[in-house]
């Protein structure tokens, strides 16, 4: 009481305020719920055939084990497809993403209509799904890690570019300015004032990219495009639990490995 | 000796707003000599000296710097007529995760505009000059140490030495002590007055610090509302005349 009463006295509006807030606490919360109700609806949210579908879930956990190792061997090629096509893709990205980054940050942009385009590409190719984007590249250029190499360059330049532009709108325009004064020419101003002051972000978001593309790279294995995934459709397919349980485990430590080595590395740099 | 580096002559800047910063500038600088401006917030003295440096178009005036104009140019020819002119900013400005040596030799981008440069490579030619240059800052021991460590003081006479690196006729300084404590300022405006003295820079020092110009300054602008109303020796300007550049009411009582 002695709490309350002290803090009414230092700050009239402070109960007030808090009396003012209820009504709209209400309503949001009324909005809330709404929101959620209509999503399982729309879902078919139904949880009783989850119950009865648990034995389903049950036998097939006890169908993948125990996991078989015996076909690891088989499976080192693809895992390490399925790593490579997350560094073809996020190197590659990283070569793009830079140049047209400094397009498309508005501070540094050579001029607005190469702005608004270069904004465009990265907003296309962020928003394609990786998985559309694989799915085109195989239709071009067939089966294999190499489409799905291509489809994470593409929806990573987008994510790259977009950060990356992003971290250069944010910094002191004080050196480029300065750099300008002294006769330097506009690329020379951007590698000397901009680039050293935003290297360290850069290479933070791509490390995490590599993360990211590392696991995206496991999926487009689905739609053909090589590496574990392939691997696990195919086991999928021919019923093989054990196949597939045993490649979880190795996609489990692939992606984990990908994280803590990226999450490490960026701790470096930071 | 007293060949006018800096001419500025009939200046005025109405900007888009419509707000007329500048409304009828004229001075000069000549080489040795330390000139500072003195005036309130809004006088026009960072204008003008963003027009002297090219940075803003006067919408009518004139100014040369070494006897060619410097407005109304752009691109490749601003650059080339901007080597002339070393600035030194309110704030440092350096890329502070570099070394103090590569902000220096950043000065020098001008005269090594290839790909190697543009790639993000330093002259390393240049070391040397840059060396000398920081020395006669007195930083030559903190060479490679990264920027962002230097205290204010320090980082301000690191941007003294970059806009040297550029081998500058003049220097152009906009309230370049705003950011030190007193000691550091005074530090700074005696390496400014040594650099005008000594290596025949002009010089032209937008100041906030009536008591810093009159030690330092071999001459004192007052600038008020666009215009420049008087332009004397330390010893010749009046404590009044001061005082009535950062007055609210008109000026009619001022003396001449």
């Amino acid at each position: 009481m002695l709490n309350t009463a002290s803090v009414n006295d230092v700050l009239p509006g402070a109960a007030q305020a808090r009396r003012r807030l209820h009504p709209m606490t209400f309503v949001l919360l009324f909005l809330g719920a709404a929101l959620f109700l209509q999503s399982a609806f729309v879902v078919h949210a139904r949880p009783q055939d989850l119950i009865t579908g648990a034995a389903g879930i049950a036998d097939i956990l006890h169908r993948s084990f125990p996991p078989d190792f015996a076909g690891l061997p088989d499976a080192l090629w693809p895992a390490l497809e399925t790593i490579d096509m997350g560094i073809f893709g996020t190197a590659i990205a990283l070569v793009f993403a830079l140049p047209l980054a400094l397009i498309a940050a508005r501070n540094t942009t050579p001029a607005k209509p190469l702005y608004f385009l270069a904004r465009g590409l990265i907003a296309l190719a962020r928003v394609v799904p990786d998985l559309v984007w694989a799915l085109i590249f195989v239709t071009a250029v067939g089966l294999g890690p190499f489409p799905g190499a291509l489809a994470i360059v593409i929806h990573s330049l987008g994510m790259m570019g977009r950060l990356f532009a992003e971290t250069i709108e944010d910094i002191d325009m004080g050196p480029v300015e300065a750099l300008t004064m002294t006769g330097a020419s506009r690329l020379a101003v951007f590698s000397h004032g901009v680039i050293p002051t935003v290297m360290p972000s850069l290479l933070g978001i791509t490390l995490y990219r590599l993360d990211e593309n590392i696991r995206s790279s496991l999926i487009l294995g689905f739609v053909g495009a090589g590496g574990i995934g392939f691997q696990l459709l195919t086991a999928m397919n021919l019923f093989q639990y054990r196949t597939v349980s045993m490649l979880l485990v190795l996609t489990f430590i692939i992606v984990v490995g990908a994280e803590r080595i990226s999450a490490a590395l960026r701790q470096r740099i930071a | 000796m007293s060949q006018p580096l800096i001419e500025v002559s009939g200046l005025a800047m109405r900007y888009p707003t419509g707000r007329m910063a500048l409304t009828d500038a004229s001075l000069t600088v000549n080489a040795g000599e330390l000139v500072v401006i003195l005036g309130a917030n809004g006088c026009g003295k960072s204008t003008l000296l963003r027009c002297v440096a090219g940075m803003l178009q006067p919408t009518a005036g004139r100014v040369t710097v070494a006897g060619s104009p410097i407005s109304n140019l752009t691109g490749q020819r601003l650059a080339d007529a901007r080597m002339a002119l070393g600035m030194v900013f309110q704030n440092a400005n350096l890329v502070k995760r570099r070394s103090v040596i590569a902000n220096v030799m950043a000065g020098t981008l001008g005269r090594h505009r290839n790909w190697k440069t543009a790639l993000g490579l330093l002259p390393h030619s240049e070391r040397p000059f840059a060396e000398r240059c920081l020395d006669e800052v007195g930083l030559l021991g903190f060479a490679d140490q990264r920027a962002g460590t230097l205290s204010g003081g320090q980082a301000q006479r690191c941007s003294v030495a970059r806009a040297l690196a550029q081998r500058p006729l003049a220097l152009l300084a906009d309230e370049p002590v705003a950011a030190l404590d007193p000691e550091a300022a005074e530090g700074l405006m005696s390496l400014l007055k040594r650099l005008a003295h000594e290596d025949g820079l002009g010089i032209l020092c937008v100041l906030h610090q009536p008591d810093l110009a009159r030690r330092h300054a071999d001459r004192i602008l007052g600038m008020k509302d666009g215009r420049v109303l008087f332009d004397e020796k330390p010893s010749d300007v009046q404590e009044v005349a001061v005082s009535a550049l950062y007055a609210k009411a008109p000026l009619e009582t001022l003396p001449a």
